[in-house]
């Protein structure tokens, strides 16, 4: 089975281009980079590195079929959080090196519980809770917002946790073998519905939050979960509902641009060039910024976009661009595409994991989309995040869990597999007794 | 593994899709970075010249440099980068004046310019010939495109900042050779093409009708001349040149010359007839402006009767009227596309944006335009023989009533028949009154001196 999967290149390559592409942006930062102490570059580069060689060092404890993810995630960290720790000027983002840290740990957390399909399918009723008690945490612990849980100094946004949550309740539906219940004049499965439902009450949650731009991320995810519907092969699809399910989502498409609030409408009309001063303002700085930085923009901590509201996170491509310039902005979007491409490279050896690694790579590309896309008036403005680039606890647990997700598509544990290491385990463990008690 | 198979083939196209809309995106930035540059506070802006050198636009202009009113006649064509006016060449291309690269950045002596096709003195000696009056004109070389002469009265002069805003003449930040105005007689051009385009040459040269001063239609409403004791009988040629009501509102009731022919051939020529469709507008170098509107319902119906005569709702913007002589100079039927800049200068001073003749789809049959062209030269002949001596000039004189008929624009559009001297042009006079300068004065004074400007004295 090992040998079906593949890191393209050699763990001590790998290992080299991550230190070689750290280092060349460190020294980017020295060069050309806006340093009013030394102390402040040393800082950060030991926090680079300390972040690489730790987690290297911890993935040497155990064992998976690839670690290409692993290697991309750390590298895509590694240069977030110069470029976080560059905006304005060279100090190191404490804040977002523990967010990168959490977000290695969750990548760890979700790869660990999604890994075997079977026991991730059989326990899916804890997702349904978890994802029930993320709800309730939406409408009764939320700020006026709507938006944050604030404890003490900490704000923790729980939408962001249900993306993970939605993706496995979308695998774990579509998969399974339908026992159809007659509702009306239907035959719908338990678990379709358990989907359907999930998916309208988060719709409706986000309407009511007042967060539509996390709204078209999960549309795309679901809409991915119908689609895979109809690629299953053991899919038996009426026609009938496929002719109503289109109808509707084109009713609903037709009702949310009707009935969208006020400041949607205005954005979806925007003409940011004559709202310069208004609604159009952080676009218009966030162009004026890219436009400023060129190909290879005006060095680290030299931009002036860092005064701008949102330039961490719903701006950063914009502010990264004016920094480091637009070549090196690509770049690093090309690296998130490429960790996206790895299933394609590794696909997944069941449906539950292909159903899963869909999902994410829908979630990613929607969310990627929306920022960097809205951010330079290509599309309507949202203000989300760019995941792994963006600062945000919660948004970067939340791409963690994500990633680790994508990576038990690549490293699954099968369930004969999962039984044989836990008999190998017992059978270890007797002997070790019997050991123990004969030299007694 | 088939639908595995399936769901990676979703997968690739997703991410085929970001990718497409990533290059979109790089590719945009690159070529709109200029734009948003020149929205930055502090961007360095190139130059602005005529086709002689003489500067029409200076980011730094300063009134001890040039005169305090040195702009003043190209205020609201050429603009500034104040933001004050948004129709203008410097408002529309300011992204390509900024001395920026998307590699390079800002540079501070960067070679970023324009390159106008304009004359600047000349233009301005067509400004002061206005005097008091108020109006606009326009000339270019039908030919090849290239607009020499465009300015409109009143105009602001950007030297003074805008401080005097509030004492501007209303349409002062506006160039109305790009706006509609009433086209009076000069109508009956596009009339007369669509009765050519319908009837044939020799059918409508049959055509005679009487004009007594008044004619009286079905209804019982009266259609005057301007001539109170009438032309008598006469030919399109004679009518065309007496500007004669009465003929045309026969002509347009003539079963010979369905209404729907005079729809079609006014919708070549680029009016949105009836409010049906989208209004035209000719893009020069970015400026938008408006070809031609009008609206006409039945073939006796009073208004419909003015539309063809240039009042009742037609409207026609002055460069329009100037392009179509084009088509009628070059007996193609076919417009020669206007265009202000005949070059830019990047950033580094390389020359690139050479600007290229083109041609508009064909309007009218070249007959159509060979007849025409004979019945404007025959009237430039017979009554503006003074306007270029020793050339002929085709034209056509209008006067339009504005204002509820309060006020009378004096408008004068034509060509001149001389393939070394192709310039076709178009000129208002706001309120004109009898004795005050005239469209022919200006006109004298646009083609003598752009002349000189073409065939600059030996010595």
């Amino acid at each position: 089975m090992t040998m079906m999967y593949q890191n393209r290149l050699p763990y001590s390559g790998t290992v080299i281009l991550l230190f070689l592409t750290h280092l060349s942006m460190l020294a980017m930062v020295f060069i050309r980079g806006s340093l009013v102490a030394p102390g402040d570059f040393l800082k950060l580069t030991l926090a680079v590195l300390a972040m690489d060689i730790g987690y290297l060092l911890i993935t040497l404890f155990y064992k998976q079929m690839t670690y290409t993810l692993d290697f991309m995630l750390l590298c895509i960290l590694g240069i977030s959080l110069i470029f976080q720790s560059c905006f304005g000027g060279v100090n190191l983002s404490v804040k977002h090196l523990i967010s990168c840290v959490m977000c290695l740990a969750s990548c760890e957390a979700g790869f660990l519980l999604t890994r075997n399909h079977e026991w991730i399918r059989r326990h899916k009723i804890y997702i349904y809770i978890i994802m029930f008690l993320l709800f309730l945490a939406i409408v009764f612990l939320t700020d006026n917002q709507k938006k944050w849980i604030t404890i003490g100094s900490f704000s923790i946004q729980p939408s962001e946790f249900i993306k993970p949550c939605f993706i496995l309740v979308c695998s774990a539906s579509i998969v399974e073998l339908h026992e159809k219940l007659k509702i009306a004049f239907f035959y719908i499965s338990k678990d379709s519905l358990v989907l359907c439902i999930s998916a309208l009450v988060i719709f409706a949650l986000q309407w009511w939050c007042h967060d539509l731009g996390s709204l078209p991320t999960f549309g795309m995810i679901f809409l991915c979960a119908v689609f895979c519907r109809f690629c299953y092969p053991k899919a038996k699809i009426s026609k009938r509902l496929v002719v109503i399910g289109c109808a509707v989502f084109v009713l609903v498409l037709v009702l949310a641009w009707s009935f969208a609030p006020e400041y949607v409408q205005k954005r979806l009309h925007a003409d940011i060039w004559a709202d310069r001063y208004g609604d159009g303002y952080q676009q218009c700085e966030a162009l004026i910024g890219i436009a400023k930085g060129g190909w290879l923009g005006v060095g680290a901590g030299n931009g002036s976009l860092y005064r701008i509201f949102a330039h961490d996170s719903d701006i950063v491509f914009a502010t990264v661009c004016e920094e480091w310039g637009l070549l090196n902005a690509v770049l690093t979007v090309m690296l998130i595409l490429i960790m996206l491409m790895t299933v394609l490279m590794n696909p997944p050896k069941n449906y539950f994991h292909a159903m899963m690694t869909v999902g994410v790579t829908a979630g990613f590309l929607m969310q990627m989309s929306l920022n960097i896309f809205g951010s330079c008036n290509l599309i309507p403005f949202t203000g989300v995040t760019l995941p792994f680039l963006s600062t945000g606890g919660s948004s970067m647990m939340s791409c963690g869990f994500l990633v680790g997700m994508l990576k038990a598509g690549q490293s699954p544990l099968f369930h004969h597999e999962a039984m044989k290491r836990k008999k190998q385990k017992q059978r270890r463990k007797t002997q070790k007794s019997r050991k123990q008690v004969s030299t007694s | 593994m088939k639908s595995i198979r399936r769901v990676q083939k979703l997968m690739t196209a997703m991410l085929l899709l970001f990718l497409a809309g990533f290059v979109f995106l790089i590719y945009r930035l690159q070529t709109e970075a200029g734009f948003y540059i020149s929205n930055a506070s502090n961007v360095s802006l190139g130059f602005v010249y005529d086709r002689n050198g003489d500067v029409l636009f200076d980011p730094d202009a300063d009134a001890q440099v040039y005169g305090s009113d040195y702009f003043l006649d190209i205020g609201n064509l050429i603009g500034d980068n104040s933001g004050q006016m948004s129709n203008t060449l410097v408002a529309k291309n300011i992204g390509r004046l900024a001395n920026f690269s998307f590699m390079l950045g800002e540079v501070e002596d960067g070679q970023s310019a324009i390159y106008a096709t304009l004359d600047h003195k000349v233009n301005r000696d067509v400004y002061d010939a206005f005097g008091s009056k108020d109006g606009c004109a326009v000339a270019y070389n039908y030919l090849t495109g290239e607009i020499y002469i465009c300015l409109s009265k009143p105009s602001v002069n950007i030297l003074n900042h805008y401080e005097d805003l509030d004492e501007l003449k209303t349409g002062s930040l506006l160039c109305r050779v790009f706006y509609p105005t009433v086209p009076g007689s000069m109508q009956k051009i596009s009339t007369t093409i669509s009765a050519l385009e319908s009837m044939g040459y020799d059918k409508l040269m049959q055509k005679r009708y009487t004009c007594e001063g008044i004619y009286t239609k079905l209804n019982g409403k009266d259609i005057k001349c301007h001539l109170d004791s009438g032309h008598g009988e006469q030919d399109i040629t004679e009518a065309f040149a007496n500007s004669c009501n009465p003929f045309f509102a026969q002509l347009v009731e003539d079963m010979d010359l369905p209404l729907y022919d005079i729809q079609k051939t006014y919708e070549k020529m680029g009016y949105l007839v009836n409010d049906e469709g989208n209004q035209k507008y000719l893009n020069i170098n970015g400026i938008s402006a408006f070809t031609a509107s009008t609206t006409l319902t039945g073939k006796t119906d009073f208004n419909t009767q003015w539309g063809c005569m240039g009042q009742g709702e037609t409207l026609v913007s002055p460069l329009q009227m100037m392009v179509w002589q084009s088509a009628i100079a070059n007996q193609s039927g076919t417009v020669t596309n206007p265009y202000l800049i005949q070059y830019r200068t990047t950033v580094s001073g390389t020359v690139t944006a050479q600007a290229e003749t083109s041609f508009g789809s064909q309007m009218f049959s070249e007959e159509t335009a060979s007849h025409i062209r004979e019945i404007m030269l025959d009237n430039g002949k017979n009554h503006y023989a003074s306007l270029l001596p020793g050339t002929v000039v085709g034209v056509k004189s209008g006067t339009a009533q504005v204002e509820n008929g309060n006020k009378e624009n004096s408008l004068l559009t034509g060509f001149v028949d001389d393939p070394d001297f192709p310039i076709a042009f178009c000129i208002q006079i706001d309120d004109r009154v009898k004795g005050e300068v005239s469209t022919s004065d200006i006109a004298e004074v646009l083609l003598r001196n752009l002349h000189e400007s073409f065939f600059p004295a030996e010595g």
